[in-house]
């Protein structure tokens, strides 16, 4: 069997077994190959930096954990961002299907790297609400239709985050009969997306475009993306209309934000390369090893194919 | 247990085996009662059976929507199928709804709108600032965009003019659908990475104490 035949039979499990050795060696012996960050990802970073301490962001865990590895750390990443940047979040999921654990989960992380951040006051965390589109129409008109409570079964309206206060309200008729007593209500000084200077999607599938087209079209607000690598692609269109503010695409958008945290604040990039927690940087290496061997294989291949043609052309 | 399962999966790679079969069939079936569980606990409780047990008087229109939801199911009875058409029905036709006002002013109407580029500020100091410059960047979206709406316009046969834009919008499409590919390689090995993370890390080290 010639060379040619060889590589044009050879067994996939030969494939798998390099690319499984390209994934774990990186993994076992980190290189800490550089991470070079693109316009969407500085752009989305620069507009948390350009926000002022006191401001209202919207975090939106929109991924289960089929997609957990890719999106996880760009949300974490950006909750350490606005902690840092002592930033109001109110973070909810909208994703069936594991949603609502990694959004509990990845709150509980962060929140205890910064204990000085009190629940109800710096974050609320309103748990899952089922429809997307519908829950963001809610959310345009009146977050307390949409959130009555927070995860934890509180209502908003107990929230300082949501600057309640208390107003006495009239005596109101219509055609002389009585529609509300007396009294006063609680009134939310927060009361819809609008009001939220930027909203932050990690999200797999539709939802994050749900966020564009109705919150941004409708709206107004800012949006800033983390999808998945797969869905990356699609918002760059967004991105050039200005629709988008910015975006974190897959598991290296991750890692550029790492990057650029870790640039600007020097205790986050010391935290970065010491944590044993799951982080975009650290997949990097592995990323640049497993892209090395498809480049290699897909050369062979070819290689192997024209070789083969032409003798077939010889012969 | 998750570690086990994950090798189970893998498993697959070498050859079919009843150990991955098992996982697979957990997988499927935890999944669907996880989403079965989600869809009673946190769309109907909420939205359909809470309402219209607290004040059905405020909710009653709410049994119009449960009773077109159920009659999707009616497609499996072969004698009442044909119910569930109304359901089928009112379910497209409000997705329709949503998603035409969705789609035209959150999609069409901006992303067409950036179309229409100035082409101009040509930077000619470099190879690289040449083609990064506003008017390079303006020429190639117009361009692009051109030439592959001639490739898709199959009205009428594509002539000596149409024919070589249209090829060229072929070559944009090509590297277009190859840079998503290249994104979906790196999402899908990003998903690996992540397990043989977990596998290693969070499985293998503490066991040998690491």
């Amino acid at each position: 069997m010639s060379i040619v035949d060889r590589l044009l039979a050879i067994d996939r499990r030969w494939i798998f077994l390099f690319v499984l050795m390209a994934v774990t060696i990186p993994i076992l012996l980190p290189l800490g190959l550089p991470v070079t960050t693109t316009g969407s990802t500085r752009a989305a970073f620069e507009y948390i930096e350009s926000l002022k301490p006191g401001d209202i962001v919207w975090l939106s865990f929109d991924y289960g954990p089929s997609s957990a590895p890719e999106n996880d750390p760009m949300a974490e990443g950006f909750l350490r961002h606005c902690f840092k940047k002592d930033l109001r979040v109110v973070v909810c999921a909208l994703y069936p299907l594991g949603g609502l654990s990694l959004a509990n989960s990845s709150v509980a992380i962060v929140a205890k790297e910064f204990p000085n951040k009190k629940y109800g006051t710096d974050y609320v965390n309103l748990g899952y609400k089922d429809g997307a589109e519908a829950v963001m129409r809610r959310l345009g008109e009146n977050i307390a239709d949409a959130f009555p409570t927070d995860v934890h079964g509180t209502p908003i309206s107990e929230l300082p985050l949501f600057e309640p206060e208390t107003v006495p309200v009239e005596r109101r008729t219509i055609d002389r009969v009585q529609v509300k007593a007396p009294g006063s209500e609680v009134r939310m000084g927060i009361r819809t997306i609008g009001q939220f200077k930027v909203v932050f999607t990690a999200a797999t599938g539709l939802i994050g475009e749900y966020w564009i087209t109705l919150v941004n079209a409708q709206f107004g607000t800012p949006i800033i993306i983390g999808p998945t690598a797969v869905s990356a692609p699609k918002y760059y269109a967004f991105i050039n209309s200005g629709q988008l503010k910015g975006m974190l695409g897959g598991m290296k958008g991750a890692a550029e934000y790492e990057q650029l945290l870790g640039r600007k604040y020097p205790e986050l990039s010391k935290f970065y390369m010491e944590t044993r927690l799951f982080t975009g940087t650290k997949g990097m290496d592995a990323q640049a090893g497993i892209h090395a061997v498809i480049v290699l294989f897909i050369f062979l291949g070819n290689v192997a194919f024209l070789l083969a043609r032409g003798r077939e052309r010889k012969g | 247990m998750a570690a086990l399962f994950t090798l189970a999966v893998l498993s697959f790679l070498y050859k079919d085996n009843p150990i991955f079969r098992l996982a697979e069939s957990l997988f499927a079936g935890v999944s669907l009662g996880y989403f079965v569980g989600i869809t009673l606990d946190q769309t109907l409780k909420p939205n359909l059976f809470e309402p219209l047990r607290t004040n059905f008087n405020l909710h009653w229109d709410l049994v119009i929507a449960g009773l077109l939801g159920a009659f999707l199911y009616m497609r499996y009875v072969p004698r009442i199928g044909w119910i569930a058409r109304y359901g089928l029905t009112t379910y497209v036709a409000y997705y329709i709804g949503v998603e035409f006002t969705r789609k035209v002013h959150g999609e069409v109407l901006p992303q067409m709108a950036r179309t229409i580029l100035p082409v101009r500020g040509f930077d000619f100091s470099g190879f690289e600032a040449f083609f990064a410059s506003p008017g390079m960047l303006a020429l190639c979206a117009i361009v692009g965009t051109y030439s592959v709406l001639i490739y898709f316009f199959f009205s009428r046969e594509h002539n000596a003019v149409t024919r070589p834009i249209a090829r060229l919008g072929v070559w944009f499409l090509m590297v277009s659908f190859g840079a998503a590919f290249g994104f979906t390689v790196m999402g899908r090995v990003a998903l690996l990475i992540g397990r043989l993370n977990f596998l290693i890390y969070d499985w293998l080290y503490p066991i040998f104490g690491l």
